[in-house]
């Protein structure tokens, strides 16, 4: 898939600068595309044993978005993820546990059982997960950027939507907010072919979804999400660029959906040759070829990585099981704040 | 103590809360330089700058969604609607956000939602509305109404110092017609706290907004024939004030429910189910309500007048109930 | 010889069954005809169940604690052929019938209602909860509910008018009824209003004349009926001698008559009497209200007279402050008041006892209904001169029977019996230094 930029963009824009990525960065982002997927193939198993209740998600074939973008962020940067970064989460810092509890439902979870998944949000870690209709996130991720900035904390904040998210009327009026307000806001749009089950073919008819950041005045990007340096790169521009006072970027990063909507969705709506070129893609498998290329990974490496994965899902998985559910009490009723 | 219009008593308690902290600010359509359709906000850009009062696209829901999530960092925005019937074009960010984060998230979202409501003014069916029973159904949301410029100017500071989401309703209409009693120094009225506006024996009219205006005429004509009416005005829809509702109905025995809003899934149908519930037995009357009637608010004057509730229906019902 | 079968009854029309608490015969026992044979609880009520015959328990089908459904058999009993005629002895179909209609009879007395409940408003009025809840704390029963005019819509009783009854009923303005909840069943006190055309077509003229009843008339059967459903009337009778009273009479009338103005009759002597005994046995100056007395401290005595428009009671107030003089004189006011229809409602109301003299009528010997909510009444026949035997000798005196009818709830026969000797007492005995 070729890389286009839309026509705004300017030269200077382009990704040049901090073009050096470190080995320990290399294995930092293959380690942790690794913890995404192994962790939701946890999440899946424990839903097929009934530990899981409402949904599961996998962002197979995500991975690269979700983490090369996550690493582009300062520890002072906000992130607002959807639900296909559950990688995201955990490069900012958030504990394999404190997701797991969450999907759960647990009462020790970030959310206390009052949402699931990766609905839960972490002031302290500046992580606001998820809101369902997902481009909804994006003015209240416009607000977090203004107080930001009237804070003069020199901070951005990153967010992430579906393809099917850029439809509502939410995206367009966020978007002319942050424009015309210059607010440090990246919005990724993560376009892996379907919403749910319906093909981008029946969402939007302009060439690249970056294409509508030209309507708003902002710079937008197309880039391709399967490989995570380049949307490392991509982000850490579009940061630095907001950090500087210069407003908004659109990314479009495209991907593909690898499983269902949702694990009770069998995909069977997908072309299987359009599944069998994608798997050829996969974030993993080829950045891993990569890595093994440089000799920056060796069997060896891959084995303690992948056992270091395990030991943390396993103990986590255990703690989250054995946590206790919360019970209704007036707690729970307490909708307002002190 | 001075003498304020409603709509003085909105703009000194702004004004004043945003001289005490910092971390107030406001936004919303043409409340800048222009200071406001109503001119509540006239002089503030001057004195505040644009930074803390931020003229915004004419998009409700990235300006209510703008102030949640700067809420959520600890601002204490006050986003101004034009018109309260246009905070349906942000309803997804009220209910969706605003009004669930603190559940979901334990954050707080000290935030304030400001409506300039109500007909009365040949504002047609875009510029009249009364929408608080859209938001009284939506846990998370707390809902205030004042009716004098004293509790205008009282409630709008304890919302901006509240750490909730709040949608405050004023009266367009009450705006320069009604003026009223305020302490020179610094008050609050505590939300969630109704206010008997006049005490009475005989029947109760439990209000808000407009209503108290027109209950408490209706309350004054009847002391001729001897007719004893208690106003009750409630200030705060959400949190609801049960205590004073229910003692009031325990003194009396007669109620009367009186709001502009439109009679069919009004707050009054909800006030009239916790009398049924925890009142019974303290009923000497079917409990009745004045409200618009179920249609749009209509332009013609002739029309408008004919929709609005005011003091002779109020005055009508009262007798019949006193008849009873 | 034969084989009862007992059946558990249906202590109302809703029940299915009833649980069995205490037997209170065993087999082998021999039991009396409407001698208590078990105890049985339901939903609604716990009641005793009598037995339907006398004889031995020969069978018990279930253990204490059984619930059981209504109509099984749940014991049997041989009936002693010596003590029993063959008629009283019926099939036993006939028997399990008889067993029902029994209990239904019997509900009303061994139903523990609580006192707080109301009864169902009769149709056709309409009550809000929030009368029925002023009711029912203070203790106004349904029928007196029904009593109160309506100023409402419709003639509704609205909270207003139930409050001012119940100020008036604590000033003892209205006479209340404190419906007994000794039974459940339901006496109609209210005079129905009947439509004269349809009873003229029954009752035609000119062999029958309708009349209506007048208003006095009217609260005059109502409150008649009500008394009697109220009180338990029991009559204690005694004759008074009233021959030195007489001669006293016979002599100082014209005296008397001089000085006050007024006629010496014995009604203030009667009078005289009642406030000295009332003062002796208080209880009989009171009334009652749920299960409490209301003793109380003052005595207005009221003397029931016959007038133009019908029975009525003028009241001597605070009569235990009045001598025989000033009882006289008040005697004197009210009767004057009565004839010139002067009496104000003041006159007539809040009467602690009452005296009713069908004596002057000639009758020596009456009945009197108890005046709501007082508890005893004394009627005084016509004073006659009869031979009485006096130290075993005849003599000729001047007798009057009287007849106290007292409230069997809380007056006995001893306290009744007493409290009329001790009236008689005061006026065979009576000091006439005090008359003058």
């Amino acid at each position: 898939m070729k890389n286009k930029t839309t026509k705004k963009i300017s030269k200077t824009y382009l990704i040049k600068k901090n073009n050096h990525i470190s080995s320990n960065m290399k294995l930092q982002f293959y380690y942790h595309m690794q913890l995404m997927r192994k962790f939701e193939e946890t999440v899946f198993k424990l839903y097929r044993q009934g530990k899981v209740v409402g949904g599961a998600y996998s962002s197979e074939g995500n991975e690269a978005t979700a983490i090369g973008s996550a690493f582009a962020l300062e520890k002072n940067d906000y992130l607002f993820p959807m639900h296909r970064d559950i990688g995201a989460h955990f490069v900012k810092g958030q504990s394999v546990k404190n997701l797991m509890l969450n999907y759960l439902g647990k009462s020790q979870s970030p959310a206390r059982g009052h949402d699931g998944t990766g609905h839960y949000a972490d002031m302290k870690l500046k992580i606001f997960g998820n809101i369902s209709p997902l481009g909804a996130m994006i003015p209240l991720a416009n607000g977090v950027a203004l107080a930001s900035k009237m804070k003069k904390e020199k901070s951005v904040v990153l967010n992430y939507i579906g393809d099917g998210g850029s439809s509502i009327g939410d995206f367009h009026e966020a978007l002319v907010m942050a424009s015309v307000m210059k607010l440090p806001l990246i919005l990724i749009i993560e376009n892996n072919q379907y919403a749910y089950s319906t093909h981008i073919s029946k969402q939007f008819i302009v060439e690249k979804l970056s294409d509508r950041a030209i309507g708003y005045g902002i710079n937008g990007i197309t880039i391709d999400g399967t490989d995570v340096e380049l949307v490392y790169k991509t982000t850490k521009d579009a940061v630095e660029n907001a950090r500087k006072g210069n407003g908004p970027t659109l990314i479009e990063s495209v991907t593909m959906r690898m499983q269902g909507h949702a694990i009770h969705d069998d995909a069977s709506y997908v072309p299987k040759k359009l599944m069998d070129y994608w798997k050829k893609k996969d974030p993993i498998v080829v950045y891993e070829k990569k890595l093994f290329a440089e000799k920056i990974l060796s069997d060896k490496k891959k084995n303690e990585i992948l056992s270091e994965i395990q030991r943390q899902l396993d103990e986590a998985s255990d703690v989250a099981l054995n946590s206790p559910f919360p019970v209704w009490e007036d707690a729970n009723e307490k909708v307002f704040a002190e | 103590m001075k003498t304020l219009t409603y709509i003085e008593a909105i703009s000194e308690a702004l004004w004043e809360e945003m001289e005490r902290d910092k971390n107030v600010f406001l936004l919303g359509e043409d409340i800048g330089k222009y200071g406001g359709a109503f001119k509540v906000t006239k002089g503030f850009h001057e004195h505040f700058g644009e930074e803390r009062v931020i003229d915004t696209v004419l998009a409700e829901n990235a300006i209510i969604g703008a102030a949640t999530g700067a809420a959520m960092m600890g601002m204490r925005p006050i986003a101004e609607i034009q018109f309260a019937d246009f905070v349906s074009n942000g309803f997804n960010q009220l209910v969706n956000n605003s009004a669930k984060i603190f559940w979901r998230c334990n954050i707080p979202v000290p935030m304030v939602v400001r409506l300039p409501s109500g007909g009365g003014i040949h504002g047609g069916p875009y510029h009249s509305i009364n929408p608080e029973a859209w938001f009284f159904h939506i846990p998370g949301l707390k809902l205030v109404a004042p009716s004098t410029p004293y509790d205008a100017k009282g409630l709008l500071k304890s919302a901006i110092r509240d750490n909730n989401p709040i949608l405050y309703f004023e009266s367009k209409f009450l705006y320069r017609r009604i003026k009223g009693e305020v302490p020179t120094n610094d008050y609050t009225v505590e939300i969630g706290k109704a206010d008997i506006k006049r005490n009475g024996n005989d029947i109760s009219i439990i209000t808000y907004g407009t209503g108290v205006h027109w209950s408490l005429e209706a309350a004054k004509i009847l002391e001729e024939e001897n007719i004893d009416v208690e106003v009750l005005d409630l200030r705060s829809l959400i949190p609801i004030d049960k205590e004073a509702i229910f003692s009031s109905v325990k003194k009396t025995g007669k109620i009367l429910i009186v709001h502009e809003d439109t009679l069919t899934g009004g707050i009054g149908g909800e006030i009239a189910a916790l009398i049924s519930d925890n009142c019974f037995e303290f009923l000497d009357a079917p409990i009745k309500r004045i409200a618009s009637p179920d249609t749009p608010i209509p332009f013609a004057p002739t029309l408008e007048d004919h929709f609005l509730p005011n003091t002779k229906k109020v005055l009508s019902a009262l007798k019949s109930l006193a008849k009873y | 010889m034969a084989k009862i079968e007992i059946p558990m009854p249906q202590l109302g029309e809703s029940l299915t069954e009833g649980t069995i608490i205490k037997w209170n015969k065993k087999v082998g026992d021999t039991i009396k005809k409407d001698e208590t044979l078990l105890e049985i609880s339901t939903d609604k009520v716990d009641s005793e169940i009598p037995s339907s015959t006398s004889g031995v328990v020969s069978k018990i089908y279930f253990e204490e604690g059984k619930t059981v459904p209504i109509k099984t058999i749940i014991a049997e009993i041989e009936t002693d052929a010596s003590n029993v005629s063959q008629k009283d002895i019926p099939q036993k179909k006939e028997e399990v019938k008889q067993v029902e209609t029994k209990i239904e009879i019997e509900k009303p007395i061994s139903v523990s209602s609580p006192v707080q409940k109301l009864e169902k408003p009769q149709p056709g009025r309409f009550y809000s909860p929030l009368v029925l809840n002023i009711a029912r704390t203070e203790n106004i029963s349904m029928s007196e509910l029904e009593q109160i005019a309506g100023t409402g819509e419709n003639g509704r009783v609205s909270k207003k008018d139930i409050l001012a009854y119940v100020e008036a009923k604590k000033h003892g303005k209205v006479s209340s009824t404190i419906s007994s909840s000794l039974s459940t069943q339901k006496i109609e006190t209210t005079l129905k209003h009947v439509d004269s055309g349809e009873l003229i077509k029954k009752y035609p003229q000119p062999q029958y004349e309708i009349l209506q009843m007048s208003n006095v008339l009217q609260k005059m059967a109502e409150h008649m009926v009500k008394s009697v459903q109220t009180s338990p009337h029991v009559q204690a009778i005694h004759t008074c001698d009233f021959t030195e009273i007489a001669k006293f009479r016979e002599i100082n009338a014209i005296e008397f008559e001089k000085q006050e103005g007024f006629k010496l009759t014995f009604m203030p002597f009667i009078a005289n009497a009642i406030v000295q005994a009332l003062k002796e046995f208080p209880i009989v100056n009171s009334s009652v209200e749920g299960d409490k007395i209301i003793l109380k401290k003052f005595i207005n005595l009221g003397i029931a007279v016959a007038s133009e428009q019908g029975l009525i009671v003028p009241v001597i107030k605070n009569a235990e402050e009045k001598n025989f003089l000033g009882i006289a004189r008040n005697i004197n006011d009210l009767a004057l008041k009565t004839r010139t229809k002067k009496l104000q409602m003041s006159d007539i109301e809040n009467g602690t006892f009452t005296i009713s003299n069908y004596g002057v009528f000639g009758n020596i010997i009456g009945m009197p209904i108890i005046n709501q909510p007082q508890v005893a009444i004394l009627g005084t026949g016509a004073i006659k001169k009869q031979p009485v035997v006096i130290n075993d000798a005849i003599a000729i005196r001047s007798i009057s029977y009287f007849t106290l009818s007292f409230d069997h709830r809380i007056i006995d026969g001893a306290i009744g019996g007493q409290f009329l000797m001790s009236v008689i007492r005061n006026i065979e005995n009576f000091n006439f230094k005090n008359a003058i």
